[in-house]
């Protein structure tokens, strides 16, 4: 009785303002609401809303027999709140099917897991506590950033509580093994991992339209069929992707929506396929292997590293800046400083700064409203540098720290004199 | 070929760039290269170089040459304007000497005032436009014997010879444009200068242009069609060089180059204010001369900048070296840089480069930082990230020495092989 379990995941990160250093001590606004307003109203009206109506019809259509799930970022609600209530409305209509799953992830979609273990359950907390608020649920399934995972990770979710974790499913890892059946993690064989079935979910995220592709067009018939040939062979089929792949991606005019609407029913036309949430899938099954991943992997590009986010030393440098802010950020208490700070944090920003095949022009360069990613780095920067200099300034008025208490160098402060 | 600058005698990039490509496309074709002042020796084996200073009465028609009315003047009067379209130097022009001999009207004496003409220091100088016409005349001496395919000239200089040898010969002619008199004195330009060069690109079968940059200004402002214009960009001799780095408080950022229009001062002198603003601990180098040295000095001075600059002057090869291994940032603001050497020079001494759009130079080290030649803001604020944030300068020269590795004068030298089978 194989399963399909479809994640899809949603975020929009807060787009910095184009900050120069002319702004910095002077101005400590750093988001660019403009920009951030109009990417979520495209966004919304070509995906979130068409594909949310669609998720709901089709739930309603088969009765409880279609089930997905969510990962939404905080700051992606928080856009929502802000900007589109009709977009969390949506989504909230979803979560009252009781058809719809909703994931654990660090509310600022960052990779601090990997910079501050404190930060990190900081951010799983509030961005748990926002899924409680919109939804009415409590994660019992994690998704890091990016699916960025290894065993140390997966080890260190299950301690938090969380019965399992997603993460892509590498071949290399793998080998003759199938990423259809649910796995154990090295180290813990009471946690489950979620593997990504990365050509099945690709078929549909980044090969849908393609017209070079021996498969095209694909049909839900064809995609179903596909599907069922893992009878015998799998029990579950995880399809994970980005959320945005219906209607962002791949247009409205590629078929998308049908291919979406039709693939349910060309799905459970198979007697014996059913579709299972994350966590019904987890309970369903019993692990049948050990997934041991010693190297930091994650979803994106063809390296599956971290290589698009720490793949270069301006990713590296602001990466370290902004996380050894962290001590003093959090000793202002100040509730909009820590905000400000976390959203920083958010991978995008490290993303923009890739300069692998960026002179190429690729994928990278169509997610980036920066010209260059020396321009994202130096925008970054400036800003990380507005808030030293605001830390600064609180530090030596209300908590009376010196600077060099700080650990920051002069240097880093827009100091007339430094 | 028919060149102008070559070494050891040479200004500024058209001699750095005859010489790299001659010396690739030695072992892919036969070259005779006509300049007018060679060397005793050079050390390229093959190629057959003519100097003008150096040529045989034999091998000239001196017959046909008339220098009457040169040698009636015994007085010049120089025009404050300076006709030496790539580089400007501050020392006292002393008269040539042939202005001050008579020469007799007879073989031997008309070989002698060639000679002189062609020999000396001032590969340009004040009587440019009479050394091209007559560069021209015994060019087409030399090439009289039509044992050649095809001319190749390299910029307007070389045109009127080029323009001359194409009829006489009927061989095709391949134009390389490395600067434009659009680019030195200004797009509006028109003068006599910008119609040899209008001449030359026009009577061209084919044109070779250093970057794409110069290939549009050929279109844009000569009404040349793009189809025959090919880009070629001038390779990079490969030069490790050791980095110094230097002691000081301040950080240096280096202007390199003439001091004139064409090359930004004004948005130097803005650019070093807005800079200062935000990062005080800064000296701005500048290094060359020109004829807007005494404005940006009697500017910056009046916007009280003046402990910004640190004006060097006319700098030699290896005190320009030095300078470079020492900088922290290259700027060049150039208003129209047909190509831009110097800011891959920099870059081979590991020196990251903040450089305007409109040059040759932003389309082949995209490891730089890039603004439109007047967004003196955009300037400021890379400078500024330069001066504050290491990282960004240590990554943008680690790639930018990756992309001189793909900047050899032998694929330059391909390309050109290929245009020229193409005729």
């Amino acid at each position: 009785m194989p399963s399909i379990c479809f994640y899809f995941q949603v975020h929009q990160p807060f787009r910095l303002r184009n900050y120069d250093c002319f702004k910095i001590g002077y101005e400590h606004f750093y988001e660019d609401e403009a920009k951030n307003v109009e990417i979520l109203n495209r966004v919304a009206e070509k995906c979130y809303l068409p594909a949310n109506n669609t998720m709901l019809q089709l739930i309603d259509k088969h009765k409880g027999d279609f089930k997905i799930a969510y990962s939404i970022s905080g700051t992606a609600i928080e856009q929502f709140e802000k900007y589109r209530p009709d977009v969390l409305h949506s989504f909230q209509q979803l979560a009252q099917t009781g058809c719809v799953e909703f994931l654990a992830e660090t509310y600022n979609h960052s990779l601090s897991y990997l910079y501050s273990k404190d930060e990190f359950i900081r951010q799983i907390n509030s961005h748990t506590d926002k899924i409680k608020d919109h939804f009415n649920q409590t994660p019992t399934i994690f998704r890091n950033t990016e699916l960025i995972y290894n065993n140390e990770i997966a080890n260190f979710i299950a301690n938090l509580g969380y019965k399992g974790i997603i993460c892509e499913g590498l071949d290399h890892l793998l080998g003759h093994r199938s990423p259809n059946f649910i796995h154990y993690p090295t180290g813990n064989e009471k946690m489950k991992c979620l593997l990504k079935n990365y050509k099945l979910s690709d078929d549909i995220a980044f090969r849908f339209s393609n017209q070079g592709w021996d498969e095209w067009p694909l049909t839900a018939p064809k995609f179903a069929n596909w599907v069922h040939h893992v009878a015998g062979n799998g029990e579950t089929v995880n399809l994970f992707m980005d959320y945005e792949t219906f209607g962002e991606h791949q247009w409205p005019e590629t078929g998308i929506f049908e291919f979406l609407s039709h693939l349910p029913q060309e799905i459970l036309r198979h007697p014996d396929f059913h579709f299972k949430t994350p966590s019904e899938t987890i309970n369903s099954y019993d692990a049948k292997g050990e997934y041991d991943v010693h190297d930091l992997s994650s979803w994106a590009d063809l390296e599956r590293d971290l290589s698009a986010w720490l793949g270069n030393s301006l990713q590296h440098d602001a990466m370290e800046r902004v996380y050894k802010l962290e001590p003093i950020v959090k000793a202002t208490n100040d509730k909009t400083l820590i905000d400000d700070w976390a959203k920083l944090t958010t991978s995008d920003h490290f993303y923009y700064m890739s300069t692998k095949y960026w002179s190429d022009g690729d994928v990278h360069k169509y997610f980036s409203h920066y010209n260059t990613p020396y321009d994202a780095y130096i925008n970054y920067m400036n800003v990380l540098t507005d808030l030293e200099h605001v830390l600064e300034i609180r530090n030596e008025t209300i908590l009376g720290i010196r600077s060099w208490e700080t650990g920051l160098s002069d240097k880093t402060i827009n100091d007339p004199n430094p | 070929m028919l060149g102008w600058e070559f070494p050891p005698l040479f200004s500024g990039g058209l001699g750095v760039a005859t010489y790299g490509l001659v010396k690739s496309l030695n072992p892919l074709s036969h070259i005779r290269l006509i300049i007018p002042t060679a060397g005793t020796t050079n050390d390229l084996n093959g190629i057959n170089v003519i100097g003008l200073n150096q040529v045989s009465a034999e091998e000239i028609n001196l017959e046909k040459l008339d220098f009457s009315l040169q040698f009636q003047h015994t007085e010049v009067h120089r025009l404050p304007l300076l006709l030496s379209p790539y580089h400007y130097t501050n020392q006292a022009h002393s008269q040539h000497e042939f202005v001050h001999t008579h020469f007799s009207k007879d073989t031997l004496g008309k070989l002698k005032a060639v000679h002189s003409i062609f020999s000396g220091n001032e590969i340009y100088g004040f009587n440019i436009l009479h050394k091209v016409q007559l560069f021209a005349q015994l060019a087409e001496d030399l090439a009289a014997d039509g044992d050649f395919d095809v001319i190749h000239a390299h910029d307007w200089v070389t045109y009127p010879a080029a323009i001359q040898i194409k009829k006489s010969s009927g061989k095709p002619l391949v134009v390389h444009v490395h600067a434009l008199e659009t680019d030195r004195a200004g797009e509006d330009t028109r003068n006599s200068i910008y119609w040899m060069e209008r001449t030359g690109l026009e009577t061209a079968d084919r044109i070779i242009a250093v970057s794409a940059y110069t290939k549009e200004q050929i279109t844009k402002l000569y009404q040349i069609d793009a189809s025959k214009i090919t880009v070629v960009h001038n390779g990079i001799e490969p030069a490790p060089r050791e980095r110094k780095g230097h002691q000081l408080k301040d950080k240096l950022v280096l202007f390199l180059g003439r001091i004139t229009h064409q090359k930004g001062p004004e948005f130097l002198l803005e650019t070093a204010e807005k800079v200062s603003r935000v990062y005080p601990r800064v000296k701005f180098v500048v290094a060359g001369m020109g004829n807007q040295f005494a404005h940006l000095l009697e500017t910056s001075a009046y916007k009280k900048l003046g402990s910004k600059f640190i004006f060097a002057g006319f700098l030699s090869k290896s005190k320009v070296n030095e300078l470079l291994s020492m900088a922290d940032v290259y700027f060049m603001p150039s208003i129209s840089e047909p190509f831009g050497l110097s800011a891959l020079e920099a870059a081979q001494h590991a020196v990251p480069s903040v450089i305007s759009i409109q040059s040759g130079a932003a389309e082949v080290m995209k490891a730089s930082l890039q603004a439109n030649f007047w967004d003196t803001d955009k300037y400021a604020n890379y400078i500024h990230a330069l001066l504050r944030y290491e990282a960004l300068g240590k990554e943008l020269s680690a790639k930018a020495l990756v992309e001189l590795d793909q900047l050899t004068w032998d694929h330059a030298a391909k390309k050109i092989m290929n245009v020229y089978q193409s005729l």
